[in-house]
């Protein structure tokens, strides 16, 4: 059974065209992509300095 | 596919022949990444916008530069109404690939149309005005305001969902349903339209059960039973359904509804037709019989005014008649002249025959001597002056005959002629008494006596007029 309140909360208001740019900027851009280059990064990091420390 | 250390194209090997970075799960990631846009893009063209949505933001999330995906998902948003969210992507998708990308064409689409962009800019303002009235509890404001949006934008797959709702909490079923429609028409897929339809729908069927068996059920055994429903507890439902009567057959259900229809139709035209028609026959009768009977009235007033006239005309006949009369009749006074002019005439050529003078002037009635002329009267006067001695003689004579014969009608008429040619005949007067009285006439007789005694008193006429008067008082 649909609650009217339960339901409106899922509602939210739409972004007006004042509100874009700050949208767009504030849009989190990180993919699974990023998050692989950089683990593979840190793994490459840390690989080098254990072997400095060696 | 390029390489993400260094951008070098990639071979088909799991590692980058330019720098050797390791690139097998990074390819893994990317093939992902295209079949959820292919995915994406089978269901966009189904109309599936929300799972399309969905798919492609999944494919975003593991690789954020596929243009692709991107510009498809600012049209999903376009498409539902979210232009703003659109405008995002297309703007994003430019910056990662800034030539040959068709987000060009559609940012320009957008800004060479300002007055377009203004009705979407008004429609979201209102959308999102509607929402603040509906966390108010202002819902009729937001009905009408979310009307507006939709008049604006009959895209706006939201404007719709939030209408619907606002009609599922008035329990405007049908119109809820109306909305939700619409909505799936612009997208098939979403999930809130398909959970708010069901709803509705749950209720107007239960409705129209309830409305086929006659029985209405009310707001709280609807509610249930859909509750019910929508859980999947359909024998637990059920029990809020009013019972299901067997139907008859329906051939047998429309002859019955023919007759009870044809029936129904006879009753209205014997009760409702019939009498206007009755009416309005009587009333042609009528107005047949008013304008026969005003002929009538119109004609009889004619008829009346002929009558009028006819006995106008028979009276002025009779008068011109009587008239005429006057002057050629036997009393006329034509008659008269003629009968005077032959007295003069007989008496000039024979003044001894009295009898001729005497039947010219017995023509001559007394009236038509008083109403003659004067030349008549002379004329007259003279001749009874010279004649009328002889002539009373004459009549005298010839009723003293009749008299002696006892033909006493015969001498009362000579006797009375000989008194009114000679009014000094006291004998012709006297002898005219004793005629009425020997006739048995005692009235006329009476009279008689007592002008004899009155015209000739103290002769021996009116001594004996008195005996006989007194003889036939006793009488």
């Amino acid at each position: 059974m649909i609650n009217f309140e339960d339901e409106l909360r899922k509602f939210h208001p739409s972004l007006e065209i004042e509100d874009a740019q700050d949208a767009i900027y504030n849009q989190d851009m990180t993919d699974i992509t990023d998050l692989l280059v950089k683990l593979i990064r840190e793994d490459r990091d840390n690989k080098e300095e254990t072997k400095e420390e060696k | 596919m390029i390489c993400y250390n260094c951008g070098a194209e990639l071979t088909t090997n799991n590692f980058c022949t330019n720098c050797g970075a390791d690139v097998g799960r990074y390819k893994k990631i990317v093939s992902t990444a295209n079949l959820l846009y292919n995915q994406g893009l089978d269901k966009a063209r189904v109309r599936d916008l929300s799972g399309a949505a969905e798919t492609l933001r999944q494919c975003l999330k593991l690789d954020k530069s596929n243009v692709d995906a991107r510009n498809l998902l600012g049209l999903i948003y376009f498409e539902v109404g979210e232009y703003v969210q659109a405008l995002n992507e297309w703007v994003i998708s430019k910056n990662l690939r800034p030539t040959k990308n068709i987000a060009d064409d559609y940012i320009e689409l957008l800004s060479n149309n300002p007055a377009k962009l203004d009705v979407y800019s008004q429609a979201v303002k209102k959308f999102n005005q509607a929402l603040s009235n509906c966390y108010r509890g202002d819902l009729d404001v937001a009905e009408i305001t979310l009307r507006k949006v939709l008049s604006l934008n009959p895209k706006y797959v939201q404007a719709h969902q939030l209408l619907a709702l606002v009609y599922i909490h008035s329990e405007q079923w049908e119109n809820a349903r109306k909305e939700l429609y619409r909505a799936q028409k612009i997208d098939v897929g979403n999930t809130i339209t398909l959970r708010y339809l069901s709803e509705a729908q749950n209720i107007l069927d239960m409705d129209d059960e309830g409305a086929l068996q006659g029985k209405g059920l009310d707001l709280k055994g609807r509610k249930a039973g859909a509750e019910l429903r929508a859980a999947g507890k359909k024998d637990l439902a059920d029990n809020y359904a009013p019972q299901v009567i067997r139907k008859e057959s329906k051939t047998s259900t429309v002859i019955i509804n023919l007759i009870i229809g044809i029936l129904i139709g006879l009753a209205v035209a014997y009760l409702l037709i019939l009498p206007a028609k009755i009416t309005e026959a009587r009333e042609g009768v009528d107005e047949s019989l008013k304008a026969a009977a005003e002929q009538l009235d119109a004609k009889t007033a004619q008829i009346s005014s002929l009558e009028q006239d006819l006995k106008s005309a028979q009276n002025q006949n009779e008068k011109l008649k009587s008239d005429l009369e006057v002057y050629i009749g036997d009393n006329g006074r034509m008659t008269a002249i003629d009968s005077l002019l032959g007295a003069v005439n007989s008496y000039i050529e024979n003044p001894e025959d009295m009898q001729t003078v005497a039947d010219y002037l017995d023509k001559i009635d007394e009236k038509a001597v008083e109403e003659s002329g004067e030349s008549f009267k002379v004329v007259y006067t003279d001749l009874m002056s010279k004649v009328g001695a002889d002539v009373s003689q004459t009549y005298y004579d010839s009723g003293m005959r009749a008299y002696q014969e006892e033909l006493f009608e015969e001498a009362i008429g000579d006797l009375t002629k000989a008194y009114s040619y000679d009014n000094s005949n006291g004998d012709a007067l006297y002898n005219l008494g004793n005629a009425y009285r020997k006739s048995g006439d005692t009235v006329k007789a009476l009279e008689t006596y007592e002008k004899v005694i009155t015209e000739f008193p103290d002769t021996e006429m009116a001594t004996r007029s008195q005996q006989y008067i007194n003889e036939l008082n006793v009488d």
